[in-house]
């Protein structure tokens, strides 16, 4: 019958086809040695693409998606920080609500922490004991590594779980410095070893980034907030803090409508390095913000930055539209471009081993 | 026949293809194909039809899964019964102007609209205007339009109709109808009700579970088995309806459709969060209405048309605080009035000059409330904008037909968003019948479009940017067409070629400050071939073949500037457009039986602009293939019909967007029950 032919020749050309092609858990065994440099890329928030790559700076070699090679599945959604501690390293997924700790150099998962809101950076006290910072959250979990489990939390006054916004940490003695970012003005100090707020210090309109010099100096950079925004629309500026007293030293101005970020200190922590359209750096004991710039802008918006705890190299990452793979150019202490090399999508966050 | 009544002769000549229709369940024959008196209006026009007869074959279905099984729009699906849009001949889905009884229903905040909230038992007659061809309808459809009304029952004294549907996952579907009608009146009510838990299981291939031992080394690892995860919906629909006829030319038209939508948003395949730690959640309230009259001569008509949307959108994601409540993280919640009037008129000047005007306003009201923040002084605020725009599109055209073989339409319009004007948009239509006994036709079109920013575009905070340009683009369009057959078989098709460019596309990136902004960045050049055929057999006069068809390729390419000398997207298909696409839809029916196949296929979607193909941004091509069996009874008191559907009958795993599984192989079954008073 004739008019069968057609949707019968249809029907067998559609089995005849192999459904959607799946490349699933392949794992690849790494074993890398000596230092190297942790790039964390964030993927597009909701689609869980977000990668690890591994910089060798000694052999220029790459690797991107490290993570997915080493242990046959996803990073997750919106890869945020990455801290090491002794022989591991924790990686931060925000929207997946989970810590992953990977061994160094084969880059396999050892364990995870789950059951988190949003989180955002995690600082070790001890071997059993770190502060997970998180947004729309109110609350800074406290987790015991060890067993990967969440034992407490320390509330956080002044922001509701709408408002929440607890982001980087540094450590001065027996306190912990966490910087408030979104909608927040704030620094709070944390008792480690009762795990309490004790204080705080206001500073300008979101504070974004946080680190501490040799003088234990701590030094923190505000974004200003944004035009329209009911919280305040500000001169942004560079805090330099005594954590001993807790109180600002120093307030160093930005233009109006600049975007400063991504606070760096080198290995001495003797000097600071920020994002604001271009690379800057400066003293930690300058009396005034640099006029030039240490690496200008090359057409693009730079999305993170650090500093070779090694030898001072500069690595700025280039998000291009953050919707392809980043680019990451590393530079001498004194600006000159001495590698490049494409990542993962949306690189953010670095981490040295 | 100077007096010769055009309006008439086109009711009739629908009528008469109704009746066809409806024969169709009885005794097969097929309607005769002409290109000779076509109407004046379909002048160069490239128009995807579907009927109330095909509609009403997937009751069940959202216009997103009519969409994907029957056109050459790809529709972007973020699971089912979740946020489905569209890209039409590879634009953004906010490129695509949607009407519903001549009123704009894109989101006038997000500029586009969620298919999968529009049910198909609502629609009675829907069709695509591609590129150019939306120019008649809107201006703003840089890639085309999409035209959704309703029509009257026909209905002659009480009628009813109920269905319910029961399938995997324990969804249900309930659609009732009651309509009343006589030569003036048609009243129907129309209500759907759908509801599922929505958790259908899935290899989870993104993840894997850990085995520990008492040390918490990991001693095993294995992806696992997983239900989707939060991801319920229920969601109602109510439309009524009132025509007056007054027959001597005079027909008033009343269109109501409330939904009432409650969707949980499914977690990703990437979350290791708790279903029962979190509450992500969208509900809305939307309210549509128009009222029209049309006023109908020998050789001119006039209508007017007003209307009113009301829509409450609430998107809350809660996080539980481990004490049995539940706190907000977001709370964001808008408010949408819409006020919408419209005037048209046609004259016919003899049987070869069509003039038509049209004015259209709508006037939006927008509040949106996005977060609730506590204020350095400690006193609270909202982030949100409360703002207002009117948007006026006015167009003037004239057809003329020398000749029954060629016909020529030129049409101007202009449209105002705020206090800004859009140049004069121009578009030119030409068509020439080929042959007559073939009934081929060529048919160009060219045309100037713009889209100006949606509402969040241009005022959300953070990130509103009020300093957009409009997006602007040239299309031209060409194509062929045929049909050819008698009363036993029909075969017809058609090829299309388009090219359209499209400077100053809106993308929103990511700031410095950490918020997305929109900007004018990209300069996109999309062309391509649609290809159409579709055949209808009627063998032994008891069975009807009916066999449709669709192909498209449809690069879509980044043509601006790069944005640094790193970028690598310029000369790029744009992410999650795909190149190919092509579906297939085979129906056999015989007496009171009738099996429907149905089949997709999408090429590989980029998820980068740089179109690199990386292991964790993987989106495969896939094949997806639907079939159902109907069978219809007829008992003295009612009509029953019983219909069985299974959905991805090859039980293929697949992806529209990253992290987000569609579902396995599910059944579902429908009961209508037809009272015959």
């Amino acid at each position: 019958m004739k008019p069968l032919t057609l949707p019968l020749i249809i029907l067998i050309f559609t089995l005849c086809h192999s459904c959607m092609e799946w490349e699933y858990g392949l794992e690849e065994n790494f074993s890398t040695s000596g230092s190297g440099l942790f790039i964390m890329n964030e993927g597009n928030f909701q689609y869980g693409n977000a990668t690890l790559s591994y910089y060798n700076p000694t052999t220029k070699s790459i690797d991107n998606e490290i993570f997915y090679r080493a242990n046959g599945m996803k990073l997750g959604d919106v890869a945020q920080s990455m801290t090491i501690h002794d022989s591991l390293g924790w990686v931060v997924v925000n929207n997946s609500h989970v810590v992953f700790a990977i061994d160094l150099n084969t880059f396999k998962e050892v364990g995870r922490i789950t059951n988190l809101t949003s989180p955002r950076y995690i600082h070790f006290i001890s071997d059993e004991k770190a502060y997970i910072t998180q947004i729309w959250d109110n609350r800074i979990f406290i987790v015991n590594p060890k067993r990967f489990e969440i034992t407490g939390h320390i509330e956080c006054p002044g922001m509701t779980m709408e408002t929440g916004s607890t982001e980087q940490m540094v450590q001065y003695g027996k306190y912990v410095y966490v910087n408030c970012w979104s909608y927040q003005n704030r620094i709070l100090k944390i008792d480690t070893e009762t795990d309490r707020i004790v204080d705080e210090l206001e500073v300008g309109v979101q504070p974004t980034s946080l680190a501490i010099d040799y003088n234990n100096k701590l030094w923190t950079v505000t974004d200003g907030g944004y035009s329209g925004s009911p919280y305040g629309h500000e001169v942004p500026s560079l805090y330099k803090i005594d954590a001993e007293t807790f109180t600002i030293e120093a307030q160093f101005e930005f233009r109006k409508g600049d975007s400063p970020s991504e606070i760096q200190i080198n290995r001495d922590k003797n000097r600071l390095y920020w994002i604001n359209n271009d690379i800057w750096d400066m003293s930690v004991n300058a009396k005034l913000l640099p006029e030039k710039p240490l690496i200008e802008e090359q057409q693009t918006i730079y999305y993170g930055l650090t500093v070779d705890p090694y030898n001072g190299e500069i690595y700025v990452a280039d998000a291009i539209d953050y919707q392809q793979q980043g680019k990451i150019y590393r530079y001498s202490p004194n600006g000159v471009l001495i590698d490049e090399f494409y990542v993962g999508i949306i690189p953010g966050a670095f981490c040295w081993k | 026949m100077k007096r010769m009544n055009i309006f008439r002769l086109l009711i009739a000549g629908a009528a008469l293809m109704l009746y066809n229709a409806t024969c169709f369940a009885q005794e097969y024959t097929i309607p005769e194909v002409t290109v000779i008196g076509r109407p004046m209006k379909e002048i160069g026009v490239q128009e995807t039809r579907f009927d109330s007869t095909m509609l009403k074959e997937h009751i069940a279905n959202s216009m997103a899964d009519i969409l994907t099984f029957n056109s050459s729009i790809f529709v972007k699906n973020h699971g089912r019964a979740t946020l489905s849009t569209v890209s039409f001949r590879g634009t953004s889905p906010s490129h695509t102007q949607v009407t519903w009884n001549g009123m704009k229903v894109n989101n006038p905040m997000l500029g586009m609209t969620d298919f999968s909230t529009i049910p198909a038992y609502f629609i009675d007659d829907a069709s695509l205007l591609h590129g150019t061809s939306s120019i008649n309808e809107s201006g703003g459809g840089l890639g085309g339009a999409v035209k959704l009304s309703t029509q009257p029952a026909n209905a002659q004294g009480f009628g009813a109709q109920y269905i319910q549907g029961a399938g995997s996952f324990k969804t249900f579907d309930e659609f009732l109808r009651l309509t009343y009608g006589n030569a003036r009146w048609q009243i129907s009510t129309r209500a759907v009700y759908a509801s599922s838990p929505n958790n259908y299981k899935y290899k989870n291939r993104d993840k894997k579970e850990n085995i520990y031992d008492q040390e918490m080394n990991i001693i095993g690892q294995y992806h696992p088995i997983e239900r989707n995860r939060s991801g319920a919906f229920k969601d109602m629909h109510i439309l009524q309806e009132l025509y007056y006829n007054t027959l001597r030319g005079d027909r008033i038209g009343f269109n109501a459709w409330f939904t009432g939508s409650n969707r949980e948003l499914a977690m990703l395949t990437t979350d290791y969060g708790e279903e029962q730690d979190f509450d992500n959640r969208q509900r809305e309230h939307t309210f549509r209405s128009v009222l029209s009259w049309d006023h109908i001569r020998s050789n001119w008509k006039v209508a007017a048309k007003a209307g009113y949307i009301y829509s409450w959108v609430a998107y809350d994601y809660k996080r539980g605080l481990g004490n049995g409540t539940m706190s907000h993280m977001t709370r964001s919640r808008s408010d949408i009035n819409t006020f919408y009037g419209d005037l048209n008129g046609e004259y016919y000047l003899g049987r070869k000059w069509l003039f038509s005007a049209n004015l259209t306003v709508h006037q939006h009201l927008v509040t949106s409330k996005d977060k609730n923040i506590i204020l350095q002084e400690g006193n609270k605020a909202i982030v949100g904008y409360d703002k207002g725009r009117v948007e006026l599109s006015t167009a003037l055209s004239v057809k003329y037909r020398p000749t029954e073989r060629i016909g020529l339409s030129a049409v101007v319009r202009e449209e105002m968003f705020g206090t800004e004007w859009t140049p004069v948009i121009p578009a030119l239509f030409i068509d020439a019948v080929l042959s007559e006994k073939g009934n081929i036709v060529v048919k160009g079109s060219i045309s100037r479009n713009y889209r100006f920013p949606s509402l969040n575009d241009m005022y959300f905070l953070p990130g509103g940017n009020p300093d957009l340009k409009k997006e602007s683009g040239w299309t031209y369009d060409a194509g062929v067409s045929f049909a050819v057959g008698n009363n036993r078989y029909k075969i017809s098709g058609s090829a299309t070629w388009f090219d359209s460019h499209i400077n100053d596309w809106i993308i929103w990136l990511p700031t410095t400050k950490g918020f997305f902004s929109p900007r004018n960045i990209k300069m996109v050049h999309s062309y391509g071939v649609e290809l159409q055929a579709s055949s209808d057999f009627v063998v032994a006069r008891k069975w009807l073949f009916a066999l449709n068809g669709t192909f498209s390729w449809t690069p879509s390419i980044n043509q601006g500037e790069p944005y640094s000398p790193a970028d690598q997207s310029v000369g790029k298909q744009l992410p999650y457009v795909p190149e190919f696409s092509a579906t297939f839809t085979g129906k056999v029916s015989w007496h009171k039986w009738a099996l429907l196949y149905q089949w997709c296929h999408y090429s590989e979607r980029y998820t980068m602009s740089s179109n690199d193909i990386s292991l964790t941004g993987r989106l495969p091509k896939y094949y997806m293939s639907n079939i159902s069996l109907e069978k219809n009874l007829n008992f003295k008191p009612l009509d029953l019909s019983l219909k069985g559907v299974v959905n991805n009958l090859f039980n293929e795993e697949y992806l529209s967007v990253l992290a987000r599984p569609m579902p396995s192989i599910n059944f579902e079954i429908f009961i209508g029950i037809t009272p015959q008073w």
